[in-house]
Formats: C-alpha cells, structure tokens, sequence
C-alpha cells in the first residue's frame, strides 16, 4: 500500500463539552479524490479545521507525507504545501482576481519592506513571475478574462472556481474543498465534477472534498468517508459505502425518504 | 479629462507649490504648509493600518505624542542634537506602536478599538501627570535645533525636513501597498482566516502594520516638536485622534493617494473652523460621522469617477458598491439559472487595472 499523503489518527475535538469529533482515522491516499459526506453537524467542517490547524485537536495527530503538523498554525501548515477553501466564499473583496491569485503566491516572494519600497530587481522579477503564474492558473480555469474584476463582481459560482485556482496556483500537495458545488446551477456542477478529475489527473494534487451533492461525490472520488456525529461510520470504494447499510440509516436515507 | 489632470502631474504641482510656499508665503500660512505636511505623513500612517491592513486602531494620536515627547525629552534631558532625539523619538514610537500589534492579534474589532484607545490615555495620562520626566500638563519648550552649517531658520529647517519626509513617505507608502506587503495586508483586512490558510502570517504582517503607522506617527511627531518649539499634551488628546481619522476617512480608507489629498484637505479645513471660530469637536466628529455612514471611501471615490486614471491597485472597494464604475458592469448571473452566459466583455488580462504607474 502506498504512504498516504495525509493521515489523521485519533483525532477528537470538543466544544464546550460538547463532542464534535471523536478519535477519526483517515488516510487519505496521494493523487486521489477522498469525498467526506455526513449529515449537517457530523463533523465535517471541523475535520478540515483540525487539518488546516484552525482548530487544534484535543488528541491525535495529523501526518502531512509523514511529518506531523499538529498544532502548527494555519500558515505553518500552507507554507508545508497544503491549501483549502472554505464552505462560503473567501475572495478578498479589495482586490482584483489576478491580486486574489497572487496573494495565492504570497509565499513565493522573498521581498521585504525594503525591496518592495525601493522596487528592487529581484521585487519586480517576481511580480511580473507572478502575474504570469496566477494568469496561467486562471487559464487552468478559463478565467483569464476575469483577470481585472474586482474579487466580489462575480457570481457567486464564477467565485468559488476561482477560489479552487487559487488553491492550485502555489503548486500544493493537498487540497481540501469545503463543499465547493453548493449554490451552484446543475451546468457548474458538471463543469466542477471535469475541473476536479482534471485536478487529479493533470496537476496529481491530493483532493479531499467534503460535499452534499451525492452524484458528484460519489461520481468523482475514488473513495468516500462518511461522518456521523464525529465518528466515522464508513469508509471505501464510492459503490461500497452506497451499498452500506449503516450508511443508509444515518444519512443516505434521510435523502431516499425525503 | 484623464489628460488634463494625471496623478503625476498633480503631485508634482503639489509638492513643487509645497516647495516653495516659504518664499512666497507669511509665516502664517507656512506655519500651516507645514501642519499639512504633517497631516499627510498622519494620515498615510494611519491609513496603512486601519484601511490596508484593517486594524481598527485609536492609538495614532499618542504614537504622534510619543515621536514628539521622545524627541523633545532626549534633547531636554540629555541635550542631545536634534539629528539623535528625533530617531529616538521615532523608534521608542515603533517600538509602542508593534507592541500594540499583540492584542491585536487576539482582538478585532470593537475590542481592538478599546484596547488601543486604553493605551492612548494612559499615554495621555503619563504626559500630564508624570511631571518629573514629562513636565507635566504644562508641557516644556525643547532647546532650539542647530542647522548649521546651513544659514536657516528652524522653521525653514524644519519645514524642508518636513516636505522631504512627506514626499519620502508618500513613495514608500505606495511602493509598499503595491507589493506583496500591500497585498498580505489588504488580505487579512478583507479575510483573515482565508489570508492565513494562504500562508500569510498574522503576526509578521499586523506587527509590520502596527509599526510602520507608530514610524509614521513618530516622524510626524519629531517634526512637529520641532517645528512647533513647545510639546504639551493637549496637541495629543482625543481630538487629535478624531482628526487623524477624519484626514484617512475624507481622503479614502485604503488609498494612498487619498491619504496624501485627505491630509490637505483636514488641515484647511481645520484652519477654516478656527477662522470662523466653529467647534472644531463638533466639525470633525460631524464630517467623520457623515463620511463614515454616506462615503466611507472618501473623497478619492469622486476623483476616480471622474479621472479613471487615478485608479489604483488594491484599493478598498466595498461589496457591492462602486464595483460597476470602477470595473465596469458584469451582469449578476443567477446561481441556479441554466445556462450561464459567460462575460463577453473581455478585459486585457495583462494590463494591471488602473492607468499610468505614479
Ligand atoms: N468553533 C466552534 N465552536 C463551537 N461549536 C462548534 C465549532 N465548530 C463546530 N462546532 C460544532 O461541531 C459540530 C460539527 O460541526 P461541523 O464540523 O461544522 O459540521 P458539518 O460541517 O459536518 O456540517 C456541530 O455541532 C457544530 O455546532
Ligand atoms: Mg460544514
């Protein structure tokens, strides 16, 4: 078996008493898509917080290809190579989207306040090395055209694709999406299902998704968690975990019934 | 139009006009020249924490205070020259400006507003009532700034110390706000958990923040010990606080060119109020409060509007507001609708927005 590229063990959280996750196992296998489904409140959201370092866990660990990055804090754990979006959309409304891509690049820069101030060489460089990065990252998307629009003057689905660009454009080893499709049109899912496979297969990023679309997540990834009440309930080939009972009980047969 | 009046061609008249303002002007009006110039270096410091980086800070006035006392206290004290209190005077301000940047990087907000603004009367406090090192509420009259071998006065002196200080500044502001410092900031004003899961570093770039306005604040205050020949602390109350923050807010939160003119403009606007003897509390709370809640972008909004080659890069442009003139219209496309038409206009993707570098 191959070294998965992220690893969680034993992993618990609590707020205020309350338990949100309870001792997780999840190995996440490099250059694949990992969908985590769940009823609302599983657990989900605060699995990739724990990931991340936004929340650090009261026990276990998380692996980053081996290396531990418990307790790190959130840009500890971007500048080790991983990236995530966030459940609403996250483009700082003060910039451009080419801006929003190059903060996407922020730790690719070796300016400080001095070079920037005198503009040095080596400062304009990068900028311009930059600019035609975060411009390829946008074609990654078909987005060059957007370039200029200030963050906020798109839909929101235009939004959340250029979102999942600007994880990719510092050439990271995990992604994590916090329910990328939701509030998208059936035409954006489509497209959001090909860019995620194209993710994969062209770019080799390790991809966990959290998602309530179930034809998506179980079209896309190559294997599915499935959350209920901070416990993992199930875990597996997409057919497998469909298949499981217990699966059924706790979440897809609120969604047969309804 | 964008012909008639292009950004460089007006700073350039502003400051060759600021040059020479002590030839052709009494010594009244220079001695506002000056306050302008000052009023400016305020104004662009305050603006790179609270409307780049969104730091919702109310210290500004006792970091001024503190440049000034510093500078005036090492000469008086020590009898140090000018040329050592006044970068002493500065660092001790750096130096209480990054520590402000600790609480800040626990609270946000309404809490930051308090925490500061603490620190801002104890400062106050300690310069009236620790009347052994400070001199107490009657202030002190530092000893007289030598400029020679140069044959001027130490308001001439001052006053092209100040204009150098305003132009240097200006440039570094900008420069600063159009690099990845500029970006980092405007990214933790506008997201700060997105900013951070992006490898930004709060830390690194509030302190950053912090210190560089407590630097301009501390520049601003050694002049203005200089130019002034007396440092007491009513120059540093609350008031002053307001006018920092009027100068940013009427200028444009998140500008730097808007700084520059929002600087200008309170100064005048300050002599005004004096001219016709108006509360000057009433006038700057009121202009802040309408600014605040009718234009939070300042004045640099209209100048945009007009002159489309004043854009700049990175600046504040809230939700929904001033988006279509700015950017140019994008039709809102529902989420849900079928068929998305994407937007035909296409805009030149390597151009940065905006006109002509200044
Ligand atoms: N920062 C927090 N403070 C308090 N409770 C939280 C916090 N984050 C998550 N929770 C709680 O943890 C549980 C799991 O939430 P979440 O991970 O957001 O669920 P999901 O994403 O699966 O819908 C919920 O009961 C939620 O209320
Ligand atoms: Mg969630």
């Amino acid at each position: 078996m191959t070294e998965a590229a992220l690893r969680v063990r034993g992993v618990s959280i609590a707020f205020g008493g309350v338990s949100a996750l309870d001792t997780v196992d999840v190995d996440f296998p490099p250059g694949e898509i990992t969908g985590i489904i769940g009823p609302n409140g599983a657990g989900k959201t605060t699995l990739l917080n724990v990931i991340c370092g936004m929340n650090p866990p009261d026990a276990g660990n998380v692996f980053l290809e081996e290396r531990t990055i418990t307790g790190l804090k959130p840009n500890r754990i971007a500048e080790l190579g991983l990236r995530r979006t966030f459940q609403s959309s996250q483009l700082f409304a003060g910039m451009t989207v080419l801006e929003n891509m190059m903060a996407g690049l922020h730790l690719m820069s070796s300016t400080g306040l001095v070079g920037a101030v005198l503009r040095s060489k080596r400062m304009r460089a990068e900028e311009e090395e930059m600019r035609e990065r975060a411009l390829t990252a946008l074609d990654f998307v078909g987005f060059r055209h957007f370039a200029n629009r200030a963050g906020d003057a798109l839909s929101f689905g235009q939004q959340r694709i250029i979102e999942i660009a600007r994880t990719l454009i510092h050439e990271p080893k995990v992604v994590l999406l916090d329910e990328p499709a939701v509030g998208l049109s059936v035409n954006r899912v489509a497209e959001l299902d090909e860019l995620l496979r194209r993710i994969r297969d062209e770019r080799g990023v390790t991809l966990v998704m959290i998602e309530h679309v179930i034809r998506l997540v179980m079209g896309v990834s190559d294997r599915v968690v499935v959350l209920n009440s901070g416990r993992k309930i199930a875990e597996g080939l997409p057919e497998t975990v469909r298949a499981d009972p217990a699966v059924a009980e706790a979440y897809l047969g609120h969604q047969a019934e309804s | 139009m964008q012909v008639l009046v292009g950004k460089r061609a007006f700073l350039t008249a502003l400051f060759v006009f600021l040059f020479v303002i002590p030839w052709i002007a009494n010594e009244y009006h220079t001695f506002v020249a000056n306050l302008i110039l000052l009023y400016v270096i305020l104004s662009l410091g305050l603006n790179l924490l609270i409307g780049f980086a969104g730091q919702l800070a109310l210290a500004n006035a006792a970091m001024y205070g503190i440049g000034a006392y510093g500078t005036g206290l090492l000469m008086k004290h020590f009898g140090l020259p000018f040329w050592i209190s006044a970068p002493g005077g500065v660092a001790i301000a750096v130096i209480s400006g990054t520590l402000l940047a600790l609480p800040a990087l626990r609270l946000s907000g309404i809490y930051l507003a308090l925490a500061t603004l603490a620190f801002a009367q104890f400062t106050f406090w300690l310069m009236t009532h620790w009347t052994p090192v400070t001199f107490g509420a009657g202030g002190f009259i530092p000893p007289p700034i030598d400029f020679s071998p140069l044959p001027i006065t130490q308001e001439t002196g001052i006053y092209y110390l100040s204009w150098g200080a305003a132009l240097v500044l200006y440039v570094f502001a900008k420069h600063a706000m159009e690099s990845p410092i500029g970006r980092a900031f405007v990214a933790i004003r506008d997201g700060e958990v997105a900013a951070q899961a992006l490898g930004i570093d709060l830390l690194k770039y509030k302190s950053l923040a912090f210190a560089l306005s407590g630097f301009y604040a501390g520049v601003a205050g050694a002049l203005y010990s200089g130019m002034l020949g007396f440092v007491g602390p009513e120059s540093f109350d609350l008031l002053q606080m307001v006018l920092h923050k009027a100068a940013v807010v009427l200028g444009g939160m998140g500008s730097v060119i808007g700084s520059l003119i929002g600087g200008v403009l309170l100064t005048v606007l300050v002599e005004l109020t004096k001219e016709f003897k108006f509360s000057i509390e009433v006038a700057f709370g009121g202009l802040l409060i309408v600014f605040v809640l009718f234009q939070p972008n300042g004045v640099i909004v209209f100048v945009r509007r007009l002159l489309p080659g004043w854009n700049e890069r990175l600046h504040y442009v809230p939700p929904g507001k001033e988006t279509e003139e700015d950017f140019g219209a994008v039709p809102e496309t529902d989420p849900e609708a079928p068929a998305e038409p994407d937007d035909p206009a296409e805009v030149p993707a390597t151009q940065p927005r905006g006109g002509g570098p200044v």
